[in-house]
């Protein structure tokens, strides 16, 4: 039993972890902005 | 039926989770991924980097729709990876069960690896990178000449098909791919019907290098001919350019053990240097080289080392020391690639800790077969979703970063036109800038689409920018021969004002058209110069007509769009 509370909690952790990561990104990001020339890319 | 296509769904169902909106209608365009519609079949100038994939995109394209062809390779990649890495954990854990592959398909189908080098466009290492836990079952099933003979020609097939991916992908997918199999070639450790010894590693070594050299023909043989003719230029600049960086707070080499570390700091997923989830997947990667130890260091049981360890695990070392050197001892690789051009590829050495990705989803395999042993299957059933819940924001074409967009008419029309004219010359393409960012394409940089799109040779400035991080640009050397040739004419002090701007490589097609006088020879000269060349075309995107049409008297109007001008010289 001890172990299936564990395991549901690392769970817990895991899931919180990743919706707050989602929320975090959900909203509007900078993109690279719109240049007719451009970077490969940057550091 | 279901346990055998588990992996399968498995691997789809994640494709389908991290494609999200890049499986819409049209075109998936994103830094080296570009593909075009009716893309022709032709070989480019400079180093052959697009040899053999965009043969073959061209060939399927032919019969199927080019934007399907790129969706149905993009699901592929994550099918035949889950699928693969699903495989190679049933060899390792015979009587493991479904839930140890399907942990293994999860983990290796859904990584930072596989997300940086998918948000770069690098579709064509990814063929490697999916094909490779088939290649290392092939390298390790095959069995020695000594044995039968017909039964080793059977096994070099075997390799063939199952480099088969990596060998359409091309030169940096079979590197990959050279570097994983032929360390598990000649360590392969003696199987149960006593296959693999001595003299069996050596055959294996010489059969595995023999497909992987023809596999390889299509590209190393202009390769090696360009390195000879000495035209080949591998700047080793590009070493500071592409080393490892640190996308988390974990350094850089926590970034490569969690599979992260791309150069590009544009090829992260959102939200990727987040604290949690970088812990996160720093737990999982050291759980995971922990199960792959083990694997390899105690008799469990049923679990037995496999004949491949030993081989997969001296790649994934060999292939993050090569990922290290960029970063921690650059000098090495500077001195390899200035030396012989052919060291070029060890630039971006992030692109080898492919089979380190392999080994620590072998690795989850072991640890979630151990925790099935603790703990109810329903909880263990669970731990296929860790990956995904360490990486979420890979999921959705990592929140936009992938998307779709259709070329527009102007690109189509210029198309029919470029490649309806049977007369030969070259097509220059400007403005002289190998990347671009569409507004149609919602700002995504991408490799200009001219590269892909006309049956004639493209001239375009394939020598890169890279930003520095520090305000600063790292400027690389164009590779082709014309290329250079022509970006000297275009930079040229006569052609060019002494006037412009310190950054004159990058912005001369568009700064030189609008401040030189429309009456200055050096025009007339641009155009017989780029005649020489054997330029037929020029197609310019987003400069001031008027102005540089001024520069190429003589030239023709071929077509006039918003977007476009196409000149006919």
């Amino acid at each position: 039993m001890l172990k299936v509370l564990a395991a549901l909690a690392v769970g817990a952790v895991l899931a919180g972890v990743a919706s707050v990561a989602v929320v975090n990104v959900a909203a509007p990001t900078a993109e690279p902005p719109n240049k007719p020339l451009y970077n490969y890319g940057d550091r | 039926m279901l346990v055998r296509l588990g992996p399968v769904l498995l691997g789809l169902a994640f494709g389908v989770l991290a494609l999200g909106p890049a499986l819409g209608p049209g075109f998936v365009l994103r830094y080296d991924m570009v593909f075009v519609p009716d893309p022709p079949v032709r070989l480019g100038d400079g180093f052959p980097r697009a040899v053999p994939s965009d043969q073959v995109v061209a060939v399927l394209s032919a019969v199927i729709p080019g934007e399907i062809v790129q969706k149905a390779i993009l699901l592929g990649l994550f099918v035949l990876a889950a699928s693969g890495a699903a495989a190679l954990a049933r060899d390792a854990l015979p009587g493991g069960g479904i839930v140890p592959r399907l942990a293994a398909a999860a983990f290796y189908a859904w990584n930072a690896y596989l997300a940086q080098r998918l948000l770069i466009g690098q579709w064509a290492l990814l063929l490697g990178y999916a094909g490779l836990p088939w290649a290392v079952r092939a390298v390790s099933q095959a069995v020695s000449p000594a044995v039968s003979p017909a039964v080793s020609r059977g096994g070099a097939v075997r390799l063939a098909v199952a480099l088969l991916p990596a060998a359409i992908g091309g030169f940096q997918a079979m590197l990959v791919s050279a570097l994983t199999v032929l360390p598990v070639a000649a360590l392969r450790q003696k199987g149960d019907r006593g296959e693999g010894g001595g003299g069996g590693r050596a055959r294996a070594v010489l059969t595995t290098a023999g497909v992987l050299a023809v596999l390889g023909l299509p590209w190393l043989i202009p390769a090696l001919a360009s390195v000879a003719r000495a035209d080949a230029a591998a700047d080793p600049a590009g070493v500071a350019a592409f080393a490892p960086r640190a996308d988390g707070p974990f350094g850089t080499l926590g970034s490569l053990l969690t599979l992260g570390g791309i150069w590009n700091s544009h090829a992260v997923v959102p939200g990727q240097e987040m604290p949690a989830l970088a812990a996160v997947r720093l737990a999982l990667a050291l759980v995971a080289v922990a199960g792959f130890v083990r694997l390899g260091f105690v008799r469990l049981g049923f679990v037995r080392r496999p004949a491949w360890w030993r081989g997969l695990a001296t790649a994934a070392c060999a292939g993050v020391l090569i990922a290290c050197a960029g970063a921690f001892a650059p000098g090495a690789p500077r001195a390899l690639i200035g030396w012989w051009a052919g060291f070029g590829p060890l630039r971006d050495g992030q692109a080898y800790v492919a089979p380190l990705a392999l080994a620590q989803a072998v690795g989850v395999a072991v640890a979630v077969t151990a925790l099935r042993a603790a703990l109810p299957a329903p909880v263990a059933v669970a731990a296929v979703a860790v990956p995904v819940l360490a990486l979420p924001t890979f999921a959705l074409g990592a929140f936009g970063r992938l998307g779709t967009a259709g070329y527009s008419e102007e690109w189509r029309r210029v198309q029919a036109v470029v490649n309806g004219d049977p007369a030969p010359g070259a097509l220059l393409s400007l403005p002289w800038s190998a990347y671009r960012a569409f507004s149609w394409n919602g700002g995504r940089v991408v490799l200009d689409p001219a590269t892909k799109m006309f049956s004639r040779p493209v001239v375009w400035n394939d020598g890169l920018v890279v930003g520095a991080g520090d305000g600063t640009r790292i400027r690389l050397a164009a590779e082709s021969p014309r290329a250079r040739r022509i970006g000297a004419l275009l930079a040229a002090p006569e052609a060019a004002p002494t006037t412009a701007s310190p950054t004159a490589p990058l912005s001369v097609p568009l700064s030189v058209p609008l401040t030189a006088s429309p009456t200055a020879s050096p025009t007339a000269s641009l155009t017989a110069a780029l005649r020489r060349e054997g330029v037929r075309y020029v197609l310019a995107g987003g400069v001031d007509e008027n102005t540089f049409l001024s520069r190429l008297p003589g030239a023709a109007l071929v077509y006039r769009g918003r977007e476009l001008l196409l000149m006919r010289l």
